[in-house]
């Protein structure tokens, strides 16, 4: 017997009492005020959430918030201050060495502050290893909870697709609070 | 338990100041968690849903599991089953060796840590790197995690910054957290760029879609799968939830129980391979399946390795994980290995003080404490019950025969003071020199508690 079989008829063997799967029913929280607690929680998070005024341009904030940035990187026609086009590159290493990403988010959830992003680049990598991440939020796509959030996704299709909720962090020395472990030590999500 | 650790274990323990950082700061995370929970007024019924999922799920793993293959292969993977550790391990290096793999680059996974994966591979020539910072500190230092969550929450500043000064080059005698932790950044990224081959754990496989989603705080499961042409994901087979609405239920939950965050920096979800990568899901039983014919235990099969039973545990926080036998520590560890090998395991179901702590937060509502009780009764019939679990034994099924009776019957605190001196490390009794419980002895529990005397 193949071990899948063998581990399937030991599961059959041994159970007992099958219980019924619960109706999913959830009176779940919702938020007054979206925007204004998505921001406050992805601060808690470590991250910023930056509300564009009428009028400006994403290019003109993401170089003032990054104006020490050598390499931006972005697929986005809009980003006009991308230096170059991740995906153009042959190999993700090459991702490696880029000061800031801007990406577009898909929706954010308000409980805790994490932006869907469905891959949408050639390379995942690019998420995650520059020191900064932009994400672009259409400021109407906010979900309350997870559970809102998930039956968004259930209709989606992709490969791979992350929520995110600000900065890389690690508390592994001494509980000590410290962003940027290994992936973006910025996160800052501009909402549109 | 190799010498390392009892040294180790002994060196923190012997050091009062370590011991009382180690309480507060884990009492510290219990209260955020506190904070988490009452944010939430649905918080009660998320952990009934998440139980009766688990329950659903667990009762019903041959069904789901067939349905979680099926989509999977559909999306591309290649899915394997291993009966147990030995299996597990050799198709982890059969797949190495089909890549020609000298380099394996992995997340944090308590299942790769129960089949003893790592010094298994490195036997075999396989270099392995733990990227997760708090395991690669301890795999630096040849010393296993004392904690599911918080690995190396054991291990004092200066003794990493020793350690990193010796492996990565970094200044002498600096401690600064940030400094360290973006010196280990940059020697990590040059490990995640040249890896031949990724691993991941799974902490949820969705069954009606056949992705698996990794959580973690520090982003290393997605930079290490970024640039290999493997990804190698391992799971216990209970790591299945039916559909994305349930998945919903635990997402809320896990981070939020077990580090007192909203939800952890990621929430990845791998769902079919990028061109040219190789995706292979490894579904592991190793006593799993067995654990199902246990009605008593069946729970412990829910537990989504949050890490919240340790931080509320008394008896953890001041022990620290070294103190217990089995690999997980703490009240689910207890258990966890009372299913392994009761012979061999049975010492730490005396590093339980029965407040229950752990039964009331649990997440996934595992009656820990409830269990651990059993488990001492059942002790005769092992032949494991000495006489001063015997004692210990009676006076605990006094208490839990009259639950009405329970918090005056905390009054009855001598029993405490039998607990059998389950920390025996290099003849140095740990619990005995630094835990001799004397509140115990003048007050109940409940009563410090509500005055704030105990945390
Ligand atoms: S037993 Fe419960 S509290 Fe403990 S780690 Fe598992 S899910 Fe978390």
């Amino acid at each position: 017997m193949s071990s899948r079989d063998s581990i399937l008829a030991s599961i059959r063997r041994h159970t007992g009492v099958r219980h019924e799967m619960p109706e999913l029913t959830l009176e779940a929280i919702t938020y007054a005020d979206k925007l204004a607690t998505f921001s406050e929680v992805l601060a808690g998070a470590g991250g910023k959430a930056i509300e564009l005024r009428p009028g400006e341009d994403v290019n003109e904030v993401i170089r003032r918030e990054f104006p020490e940035a050598k390499r931006i990187a972005s697929n986005l026609k809009e980003i006009t201050c991308a230096t170059f086009n991740p995906d153009e590159l042959t190999d993700p290493r090459e991702l490696n060495g880029t000061d800031v990403s801007v990406v577009e988010g898909s929706f954010g959830v308000v409980e805790n502050a994490a932006v869907w992003l469905p891959r949408q680049v050639r390379y995942k990598g690019l998420y995650f290893i520059s020191n900064a991440l932009v994400i672009l939020l259409d400021k109407t796509q906010l979900v309350h909870t997870m559970n809102e959030a998930y039956r968004r996704t259930a209709s989606m299709d992709y490969d791979y697709g992350v929520f995110m909720s600000g900065p890389s962090k690690t508390a592994d020395i001494e509980q000590a609070l410290v962003f940027g472990a290994h992936g973006p030590i910025q996160v800052v999500v501009l909402l549109k | 338990m190799s010498t390392k650790h009892t040294i180790a274990a002994a060196r923190f323990l012997k050091n009062k100041e370590n011991e009382a950082w180690h309480d507060h700061t884990l009492w510290m995370v219990r209260t955020k968690r506190d904070k988490m929970s009452h944010s939430l007024p649905e918080w009660e019924r998320l952990r009934e849903l998440a139980s009766e999922i688990k329950l659903y799920s667990n009762s019903h793993l041959d069904t789901l599991l067939e349905e979680f293959e099926k989509n999977a292969i559909a999306n591309g993977a290649i899915v394997h089953w291993a009966k147990d550790a030995e299996e597990h391990n050799e198709i982890v290096l059969r797949i190495l060796r089909q890549h020609e793999a000298r380099n394996l680059i992995k997340s944090k996974s308590m299942l790769t840590e129960e089949c003893h994966m790592n010094e298994f591979l490195m036997s075999k020539g396989i270099d392995v790197v733990e990227s997760d910072l708090g395991e690669r500190i301890l795999q630096l230092m040849h010393l296993a995690p004392s904690h599911i969550v918080m690995p190396a929450i054991h291990i004092k500043r200066e003794q990493i910054s020793e350690m990193m000064e010796r492996e990565m080059g970094t200044e002498k005698g600096n401690i600064d957290p940030t400094y360290l932790t973006h010196a280990a950044r940059k020697n990590l990224r040059e490990k995640f760029l040249h890896a031949d081959v990724a691993m991941t754990g799974v902490n949820f496989a969705v069954a009606s879609t056949g992705e698996i989603v990794v959580c973690t705080n520090e982003g290393n499961a997605d930079m290490g799968t970024s640039f290999p042409k493997v990804h190698i994901a391992t799971m216990g087979m209970e790591k299945i939830v039916p559909n994305l609405e349930a998945l919903g239920v635990f997402t809320r939950l896990l981070a939020r129980s077990g580090t007192g965050q909203p939800v952890t920096s990621y929430t990845s979800h791998y769902r079919r391979p990028p061109e040219g990568q190789e995706f292979h899901i490894i579904i592991v039983d190793n006593g799993r399946s067995d654990i199902l014919a246990k009605p008593d235990h069946i729970r412990t099969l829910n537990c989504i390795r949050c890490g919240e039973c340790m931080n509320t545990c008394p008896v953890y926080r001041r022990s620290g994980g070294y103190s217990y036998t089995y690999f997980i520590p703490g009240p689910i560890g207890i258990n966890l290995g009372m299913l392994r090998n009761p012979e061999e395991y049975s010492d730490n179901v005396s590093a339980c003080s029965l407040c229950l702590s752990c039964s009331n937060v649990c997440p996934v509502k595992i009656d820990l404490g409830e269990q651990i009780y059993r488990w001492r009764q059942d002790l005769d019939k092992i032949g494991k019950a000495s006489k001063e679990k015997k004692v210990m034994s009676f006076g605990m099924k006094f208490l839990m025969e009259r639950p009405g009776l329970f918090n005056t019957a905390l009054k009855f605190a001598p029993v405490v003071n039998h607990l059998p001196r389950f920390m025996v490390y290099n003849g140095l009794n740990a619990w005995g020199k630094g835990r001799e419980l004397p509140a115990f002895a003048k007050e109940s529990f409940n009563d410090m508690w509500k005055k704030n005397k105990v945390r």
